[in-house]
């Protein structure tokens, strides 16, 4: 089992927002976890990528068998878990190649490999950079500063590509997104799907679940998974809502 | 002129205490004080006559027991003037840091455009940072504006950097680069990496 959540209560500020969430991923497995706002989505993956100030009241969270919740972001983040963020943060004057060599090269050590060569690093980023048909010139810019919507999550694409993760978590990368952007966003996502790696799609619309096809679809409705299905589950909830399901 | 004024131990700095700015003259100043600096200055900027425009900006970098105090009086005695203060002041351990900007508008200086900035992180729970700007202004058609802030490191930003597999003393770095970046892309090339280094 790559991914094992057992009884996962949490709370932010002092409020329960996770009630119990069980969940299993295989490796290979793309899992949808979908539900209406409020229900504790970007909770569960701020849990999954240990955020600070979130905290675990009961439960356990295994990756590969080990205590995750013990491990530090940036453990975590080695391990080969990535957190596409909802809402990804500027940082003014660190440019994208800062950041990138930053990140690889700390996952590099963490590896037991050293560091790349700067003409190795220059490559590997011109080569995900146009992967995901980021403009050359983005490498110099700083981290997010003055992006757009797409741009900013087309950049955390581009990021989960250098880094190559076993795990990716998708938080709601379809907000704020048109169609063209959306695709180009699923078409990234989908030429890094494999046997060996896993996806959480965090959603609340069916809309990217058309491009990045889930073999298992959740709903998430008030801290708890209510019900788990496969993707026809999809077509109930945007024909029915999410109305109709209760606990 | 464009001139960058480093105080650091042990080496004389040149900073001025008074400078004059006539009609058209241009000022380009930068200031840096390194860590482990404890020091007091005083600069004066006088704008004497129309179009003088004076573009200043600052950098305290403290730690240990650094005391460092920096008090820069901008005084519009001419309209038709244009002055800027940016002031970015890094404060760790239990290093003291006090600034003090006085933008002073004459009687009469019409069209005077000031702005004044100062932002201080504060990384350790013993450093203190004091700011205090003032503005005195005798003329009634005049653009002025300042602004303080002191803070801690944005946590949404270590957040991210460490989801990436940075550690997080890197993190911290890159998080420093980034609130000083303003200052240090006036800087030569080789005292900019040194001083992305000393973080």
């Amino acid at each position: 089992m790559l991914l094992e959540i057992k009884g996962l209560h949490a709370s932010v500020a002092g409020k329960e927002i996770l009630k119990g969430i069980d969940l299993q991923i295989r490796r290979g497995e793309v899992h949808a976890v979908m539900g209406p706002n409020g229900a504790g989505k970007s909770t569960l993956s701020a849990v999954l990528a240990g955020k600070p100030g979130y905290e675990v009241t009961a439960g356990s969270v295994l990756w590969c068998g080990a205590d995750l919740l013990k491990m530090t972001p940036e453990e975590r983040s080695w391990a080969g878990i990535f957190l596409s963020f909802q809402y990804p943060v500027e940082i003014p004057g660190v440019s994208i190649t800062a950041f990138m060599k930053a990140a690889v090269n700390a996952h590099r050590k963490a590896a037991g490999l050293p560091e790349l060569k700067p003409a190795e690093f220059l490559k590997l980023l011109r080569e995900k950079m146009a992967f995901v048909g980021m403009k050359p010139e983005f490498a110099s810019r700083s981290v997010n500063e003055g992006f757009s919507g797409g741009e900013k999550k087309r950049n955390e694409i581009f990021q989960m590509a250098m880094l190559n993760p076993v795990l990716s978590i998708l938080d709601e990368t379809d907000s704020g997104l048109d169609v063209d952007a959306l695709k180009i966003v699923a078409e990234g996502v989908n030429s890094l799907r494999s046997p060996e790696k896993s996806a959480i799609v965090i959603t609340h619309y069916k809309r990217l679940l058309d491009y990045i096809v889930p073999d298992v679809v959740h709903i998430l409705k008030d801290g708890r998974i209510i019900r788990t299905g496969d993707r026809s589950l999809v077509e109930e909830i945007e024909e029915y809502g999410y109305e109709k399901f209760n606990g | 002129m464009d001139k960058v004024f480093v105080i650091r131990n042990g080496a004389a700095d040149g900073l001025p205490s008074r400078i004059v700015l006539e009609a058209g003259e241009k000022l380009k100043l930068t200031l840096v004080v390194m860590p482990g600096v404890s020091c007091e200055r005083s600069v004066r900027v006088e704008l004497n006559g129309p179009g003088a425009e004076a573009d200043i900006a600052g950098l305290c970098l403290c730690e240990g027991k650094d005391r460092v105090s920096l008090e820069l009086n901008l005084e519009h005695n001419s309209g038709g003037c244009t002055s800027r203060q940016l002031f970015k002041s890094l404060a760790d351990d239990a290093a003291k840091v006090s600034f003090s900007g006085l933008v002073k508008v004459a009687a009469g200086a019409q069209k005077t455009k000031a702005l004044q900035e100062s932002h201080a992180l504060l990384l350790s729970p013993d450093a203190s940072v004091q700011s205090q700007p003032q503005l005195e202004i005798y003329a009634d058609d005049v653009e002025c504006s300042h602004g303080a802030t002191t803070g801690y490191l944005n946590p949404d930003e270590q957040f991210y950097l460490r989801s990436r597999g940075v550690p997080e003393a890197e993190a911290r770095r890159l998080q420093l680069i980034s609130f000083i970046s303003p200052v240090l892309q006036r800087l030569p090339e080789d005292l900019a990496a040194e001083l992305s280094e000393a973080l």
